[in-house]
């Protein structure tokens, strides 16, 4: 698909002149091959101070109890399952990135599928140690595994959610990192060739012995084909589980069964909303703008839109069936989350995740760097706050009115969920510059395609209806990375 | 044969060249570089290769070897010669005494670890308190004295016996005053021992003296009867009850017998036969008798005694010079019909008053007799010994000291320092005695004052007898060798006393001998066995007599205006002083299983408040947990409020036995004192006052363990139904329908269990059961429930196992039941409060959410429908928790009986001794819940396999059940249809909680019933 023409009417997905092969793997690797600059130490010292909370609130937590924590008797989970979940959700794009969309063959995931991988892998690891701390006897974990042992038939819980959603999780996070780390060794191959000495070694190492050789990228493209194909269902199936851990209670508000549908397209919403944070920040401080445009940016807010809209009709369907059903338990649960004690949480699930997301409609909004940057963490903050209703607010007025009670986090909880940000960031930090932070390969597959200079040259060159042409260029003028005054000349 | 071969073990022996011969000088063939490695070159030296490989293997070797051993070795001693009644694992149980009830001490490997009532105690048919359920963690408080003091410093027994002698012959020799303070001592020994020594002593003299009075009614009695006695009551022969402020199920006189009693006429027995008695009550605060009550009229403590003499005047026809109408139109309409209800039950009534005030209780006489009640429901005859203390000579006796006229003082279970209203006067009038001696356990606040310190024994290593009520004869016997160097006090006095028998035990065995075991027909060490065995004779009850009322009414009216009066002071609060449930009057304030007991109806623990009603926090600005300044009496403390519906508008109630300052670390300030609120007036004190508030600004949060109050109408959890209707159709309150819903018809998802033997099931009478929280205490000390003290309990963490929810509904304008949180904010009144009490624990469903989620299979079913719980294979996800509907499982927050910040009970190494052998202590991280006491039901089967034969009905009793002194919970085999508990659950009362989520519960509960009357209606 490389070398074919595209039509005049699609968006450029690289911008700027002059681009070559060279080009970008200059551009690409620039941060990899240089030492980092000023912005990225700030940044990486706030993170791994986060990190350290993190490390100090867990210990914290293993040497003297889940007791530190502000649970209680009848808030049996709060911010460390708000937290997975949270984490679990983000780490949904990647793989929809990577997988769902190379299967659709849309060629703008080109761009940011590596990043958002990375980001899923990260998250996920996040997701996962909230797993581990959240358990009253984190050092008997491996019972939750189907391991053999000295008693016998002595086997996990089939029937327990929480028992799928062990493999759920882990089994995403094998496929991620596979698919992820498959998909790193062109790129590797790439400073590795560029590197010299010890550097060299590494990445000689890191990169499986990479040729680059005709046959070599002919099994890439299969491998990642099919590993495109494995990971699908995953995109699906996590959150699936996940939202299993609360739809196959009986507790009201949980135990719905939209949850499956609801919560995996909240994911993908929350996942791609901290793609945008993270990428309008890269792509600014690393000068990656002719490879993450705004047809990129515009792409993504269109499927936040998207997903937030199903979010906010799930809502809507949660209540109607709350009325419908004439539960009294559930229609107390949901009236409870506008009128309980918990209802400026309830405000802030409802009114970032729908409200805010509807400003999306406006194209002025969808192509503005600050307004896009601001929502993602808004919908971030929502979709927090949606785990923390589902969660907290419906546990805390259940059945019995007698075990009706408050929650209210200690210090410990609030480090834990500041520290696993500064873990996550600390990661991330680290990978942007030791790996490329876009896959360059895929980006070169398109150079000769969809390319701003590719198109400029169809305009010189081409018989082009002068209508598309127009359409084209009024496209263009909403790109940060474009020169308008280019096309007055054509 | 000499042999001269010669043997050589390489060609340098056979040579001896020079380096064999310089090396053969030494030990090793190479130097060992000790000089290098010692002088610091040996770590520059190369080491070769070989030399690091025997360093490896020496060194993982060594590490191996030190891994292998095993750690943490417990040692635990087998006995030597083991004593032939005790087998390691098998409980003994010795009767005993507490309180006049008879008992039985539970003991394990010689250590007494449970009480349990003994089955055939007269008073409550085998119920016992909390306190008495909470009594045998105080015998391992490591805070009691351990052994005698001297001005506070140790002291041996033969110091302080010679220094006391001597002391007493010089006072003797005097003519000074010795006196011996206790509070009522109703065993026939120990008074015969203080009047043994009265005899060696004659100038001194027995002063009872109680801390809560009961005066007031034996002055009444001896006013208007002759007779100075405290009667007993009957409130099983009562139809209707009318109660003026007296809490006769939570702390009045003898409340577990009351409870026990009360409930024959409203249990499920008696409403099948169509009969439930009713039950009125007027008062101030909601006490745990009025939150039972069919009715309930709040009314301050100064119309109580209007209130008396207004139910006088409507049932006697007169007119009274007191009269004066109630400020409460409700109380005052209330007055008319209740007169009218109590003379249609002539005989069959009961009227009964907390006051101590004479003359209230004079005209509660005078109300009684007119109702014929006197050889019905009072028995004069027969009277209680529980208390008999006189207000009017302990004040005397304080009198006295302080004008010198005293000697010698001892004090035996009492604490006057403490509980005396005026306790400066103690200490000044102390201070002018020569020889002070306190029996007390601990340093307390009396005992801190004394010279001497004699620390009796615990009542579980003592000797010793109790006549609770006439003709009522009860044993006390030690189960357990004293644990300290304690002597029992009346062995102390008889020593003192120089008594020709200075053993106590052959003292209790004479007083036995001469007359009490002949009273139950025994005779000899034959009879003593049979005593020991049985714990008590009972002697054949004296006909009770009809008392005829001989009483001028006229000044006792004018009394009760008076104080109305003195009371009703304009602007000001009435202030009730009452006592909690959990604490009472304080002596066990050490206590963490009473301290975090929670106030059956405030759900409030490790504290004292300051109860205010509804209306009055809204008047004057006030919210939960604001700290005002109460003042009265010339005295003041600081206590949090909580708003408390059904507390009389313009009045607070404080509880006394908080506020300690000697005691143990548990019970130290925990609360403030209210018994300096006491005030003394016409020779008793008094338990109300007029008080000032003032606000601090401050907030002290209470730690309760329920902080919504109301049910939000679901009637799924909580159901009820009038007497009325009950009568007309028994079906009512469970939803009209002859059968019950089958709501497994279209089961899909759950597992059905084969139950082949049994079927552990339980059934709970919300009619019977009055809230009073024994069996929260009897499953603390049963299953080894942590305490988590006050901070915890705020955070919501109690661990109870048992838990009994508290539900307020209001009526207003005769729209009964509102019970939703939004509805209740918008009452103005909140007077008319009904309460309905709930004991909840784990429901054992056979559909069990709890099983499902857990990810480890850590909580399973049992084949006989018991939800399990594997504590060594819970990882502590909690979900579990999170999807039980009931919300009883509990979780370890942290390690209880291992974290020096719950150092109250289980982190002690000494108290650990009351832990059950037979269940387990929970690690942090782990799930507790309800077990059903599976420990139980697995020592019955055992038992019955010994003695071959099946289980019966009634082998196996849950702690909770033991405990309750109203029956209210019965537990047994639902696949015996015979069994009490397939009885219990037959009958048409019967629902289940949650039923309709189809988690098929074990517990079923009956239907409350409430016998309201026409002022309802």
């Amino acid at each position: 698909m490389a070398s074919h023409s595209e039509s005049i009417i699609r968006e450029p997905l690289i911008t700027g002149k002059d681009i070559t092969y060279a080009k970008i793997t200059n551009d690409v690797l620039r941060p990899v091959e240089n030492m980092p600059g000023k912005a990225w130490w700030i940044g990486f010292v706030v993170a791994v101070l986060g990190a350290l909370l993190w490390v100090f609130s867990v210990s914290w937590t293993f040497w003297f109890g889940i007791g530190e924590w502000g649970l209680n008797k009848t808030v049996g989970w709060a911010w460390d399952i708000t937290g997975f979940v949270w984490w679990v959700g983000i780490g949904h794009a990647g793989t929809l990135i990577s997988a769902i969309l190379l299967l659709f063959r849309q060629n703008w995931r080109n761009s940011i599928n590596r990043s958002a991988e990375a980001m899923t892998i990260f998250a996920v690891i996040c997701a996962a140690t909230y797993i581990l701390c959240h358990m009253g006897r984190p050092w008997m974990f491996v019972y939750s595994l189907p391991l053999p042992n000295q008693y016998g038939s002595l086997w996990v819980n089939f029937n327990s959610p929480l028992i799928w959603d062990v493999f759920a999780i882990s089994t995403y996070f094998s496929v991620s990192l596979v698919f992820w780390y498959t998909g790193l060794l062109p790129d590797l191959a790439t400073i590795r060739d560029r590197a010299t000495g010890l550097r060299r070694k590494i990445y000689s190492v890191c990169s499986f012995g990479w040729t680059g050789s005709v046959k070599t990228w002919q099994r890439f493209e299969a491998v990642c084909l099919i590993l495109a194909g494995i990971s699908t269902p995953l995109v699906l199936s996590v959150h699936t589980i996940v939202s299993m851990d609360f739809a196959t209670s009986l507790e009201p508000g949980w135990h719905t069964t939209i949850f499956p549908p609801y919560f995996v397209a909240g994911a993908i919403f929350s996942g791609f909303a901290m793609v945008q944070t993270l990428l309008l920040i890269t792509r600014k401080v690393l000068g990656l703008e002719n490879y993450i445009t705004m047809f990129h940016i515009e792409a993504m807010n269109k499927i936040i839109l998207l997903t937030g809209s199903i979010v906010g009709v799930a809502y809507l369907t949660e209540f109607f069936i709350a009325y419908y059903s004439a539960g009294e338990y559930e229609q107390y649960t949901f009236l409870n989350r506008f009128i309980g004690p918990y209802w400026w949480a309830g405000c802030m699930m409802y009114g970032c995740n729908v409200l805010m997301t509807q400003l999306m409609w406006f194209k002025k909004v969808r192509t503005s760097i600050p307004i896009s940057w601001v929502l993602s963490i808004v919908v971030n903050i929502g979709m927090w706050f949606e785990r923390f209703v589902i969660i907290v607010t419906s546990l805390h007025r259940d059945f019995i009115p007698s075990s009706w009670a408050m929650f209210y986090p200690t210090w410990v909880d609030v480090s834990i969920f500041v520290g696993s940000i500064g873990v996550f960031f600390t990661l991330f930090l680290l990978f942007i510059r030791v790996l490329p932070s876009i896959a360059m390969a895929e980006v070169k597959l398109i150079l000769k395609s969809s390319s701003e200079q590719a198109k400029l040259k169809l305009i010189k060159t081409g018989h082009l209806d002068g209508e598309q042409v127009d359409f084209y260029k009024e496209s263009l003028t909403t790109f940060d990375s474009v020169e308008i005054a280019d096309y007055q000349k054509v | 044969m000499d042999s001269n071969k010669k043997y050589w073990k390489g060609l340098e022996e056979l040579n001896k060249t020079p380096e064999f011969v310089e090396k053969n000088k030494h030990e090793f063939a190479e130097p060992i570089p000790i000089e290098d490695v010692l002088s610091g070159g040996g770590l520059e030296g190369r080491t070769p290769r070989r030399d690091f490989l025997k360093a490896l293997g020496f060194g993982v070797g060594a590490v191996t070897l030190a891994a292998c051993q095993k750690v943490p070795v417990h040692k635990s001693l087998p006995y030597i010669i083991k004593p032939e009644e005790i087998t390691p694992g098998v409980a003994n149980y010795y009767t005993s005494t507490y309180e006049g009830h008879a008992i039985l001490v539970k003991t394990r490997e010689g250590r007494p670890i449970k009480i349990e009532g003994n089955p055939n105690d007269l008073l409550s048919k085998g119920g016992v308190s909390a306190q008495a359920q909470a009594s045998v963690l105080d015998l391992y408080d490591v805070n009691r004295l351990k052994n005698p003091l001297k001005d506070g410093a140790d002291a041996s027994w033969s110091d302080i016996d010679d220094v006391i002698l001597r002391a007493l012959i010089d006072i003797k020799a005097a003519g000074k005053k010795i006196r011996i303070v206790s509070s009522t001592i109703s065993s026939p020994s120990t008074l015969g021992v203080i009047a043994d020594f009265i005899t060696a002593y004659p100038t001194a003299k027995h002063i009872v003296y109680d801390a809560v009075s009961y005066t007031g009614i034996l002055q009444a009695n001896q006013n208007s009867f002759g007779k100075a006695v405290l009667p007993h009551y009957n409130f099983d022969k009562a139809d209707v009850i009318v109660s003026f402020g007296a809490d006769f199920l939570g702390t009045w006189i003898s409340p577990t017998e009351f409870t026990s009693q009360y409930v024959q006429n409203r249990n499920n027995k008696s409403l099948q036969s169509k009969k439930m008695s009713r039950h009125i009550q007027f008062e101030t605060g909601l006490s745990l008798t009025g939150s039972n009550a069919d009715v309930r009229i709040p009314v301050k403590p100064s119309e109580e005694g209007i209130a008396l003499v207004a139910l006088y005047n409507a049932i006697s026809g007169t007119t009274l010079p007191g009269t004066k109408k109630l400020t409460n139109d409700v109380a005052d309409k209330a007055i008319a019909i209740v007169a009218k209800e109590l003379l249609a039950a002539k005989g069959k009534a009961l009227v009964v008053a907390g006051s101590n005030d004479v003359a209230s209780q004079i005209l509660v006489n005078a109300i009684n007799a007119k109702l014929g009640s006197y050889g019905t429901t009072i028995d004069l005859d027969n009277p209680s010994h529980q208390y008999a203390g006189n207000d009017a000579g302990f004040v005397e006796f304080v009198n006295e000291m302080n004008r010198s006229e005293v000697d010698a003082v001892f004090f035996l279970n009492s604490n006057p320092a403490y509980d005396y209203y005026s306790s400066k006067d103690i200490a000044s009038g102390l201070k002018k005695v020569k020889l002070k001696v306190s029996f007390a356990n601990y340093s307390d606040e009396t005992a801190s004052l004394c010279d001497i310190i004699a620390p009796g024994h615990y009542y579980l290593e003592s000797w010793g007898d109790d006549n609770a009520i006439e003709g009522y004869y009860t044993i006390l016997q030690p189960a357990i060798n004293p644990v300290y160097d304690s002597r029992q006090a009346e062995h102390s006095l008889l020593i003192w006393s120089d008594n020709a028998v200075k053993d106590y035990y052959k003292y209790v065995r004479n007083t036995w001998d001469k007359s009490l075991l002949a009273k139950g027909g025994l005779s000899g060490q034959k009879g003593w066995e049979t005593l020991l065995q049985t714990g008590f004779v009972k002697e054949a009850p004296k006909a009770a007599g009809t008392y005829t009322f001989n009483y001028d009414l006229n000044a006792v009216a004018q009394k009760v205006l008076d104080h109305s009066n003195l009371l009703a002071d304009g602007g000001k609060v009435e202030l009730q002083i009452f006592q909690s449930v959990a604490l009472r009057d304080g002596k066990r304030a050490n206590n963490p299983w009473l301290q975090e007991l929670p106030d059956p109806v405030s759900k409030v623990t490790w504290d004292n408040f300051a109860a205010v009603s509804p209306a009055d926090m809204k008047k004057w600005g006030y919210v939960d947990g604001d700290v005002v300044k109460v003042e009265a009496n010339g005295y003041s403390v600081n206590l949090p409020v909580l708003s408390q519906p059904g507390q009389a508008q313009g009045t607070i109630s404080v509880a006394v036995g908080y506020g300690r300052t000697a005691v143990g670390p548990v019970g130290i300030n925990v609360g403030q004192n209210a018994f300096p609120f006491h005030s003394l007036r016409n020779g008793t004190f008094q338990t109300a006052a007029t008080a000032v508030l003032t606000a601090t600004g401050d907030n002290s949060p209470l730690a309760q363990t329920q902080t919504h109050h109301s049910i939000e109408g679901r009637n799924s959890v909580i159901k009820e139904a009038t007497f009325k209707e009950y009568l007309k159709d028994p079906w009512n309150g469970t939803g009209k329908t002859k059968e019950h819903k089958d709501y497994n018809e279209n089961n899909l998802f759950w597992q059905e269990y084969d139950h082949p033997q049994y079927n552990w099931v339980m059934a709970i009478d919300l009619n019977a059961c009055t809230g009073c929280g024994a069996c929260v205490v009897a499953c603390n000390a049963e299953n080894n429930v942590p305490v988590v003290g006050k901070d915890e309990v705020r955070r919501r963490r109690e661990m109870h196992w048992i838990r009994i929810d508290r539900y307020y509904s209001f009526n207003d304008n005769g729209d009964g039941g509102i019970t939703k949180e939004s509805e209740i904010a918008r009452l103005n009144n909140l007077d008319n409060v009904k309460v309905v009490y709930q004991p909840m624990m784990c429901q054992h469903c056979e559909h069990a959410p709890c099983e499902t989620v857990c990810p480890v299979l850590a909580t399973v079913h049992s084949s006989e429908g018991l939800n399990h719980m594997a504590y060594n294979r819970c990882i502590g996800t909690r979900y579990c928790a999170n999807n039980c509907p009931y919300k009883v499982r509990r979780f370890n927050w942290f390690n209880y009986w291992n974290d020096s910040r719950f150092d109250n009970y289980l982190n002690n190494e000494h108290t650990q001794l009351v832990l059950n052998p037979d269940v387990v202590t929970r690690f942090r991280g782990v799930m507790e819940k309800c077990s059903m006491c599976v420990q139980r039901i697995q020592a019955g089967k055992l038992k019955a396999k010994i003695e071959k034969r099946q289980l019966k009905d009634g082998d196996v009793k849950v702690a909770c059940q033991q405990t309750c002194p109203a029956n209210a919970i019965v537990f047994g085999n639902a696949n015996d249809k015979n069994s009490e508990v397939s009885k219990a659950l037959a009958s048409e009362r019967t629902y289940y909680v949650l039923e309709e989520l189809n988690v098929q519960p074990g517990v079923g509960y009956q239907v409350k019933v409430r016998n309201i009357n026409e002022l309802e209606a």
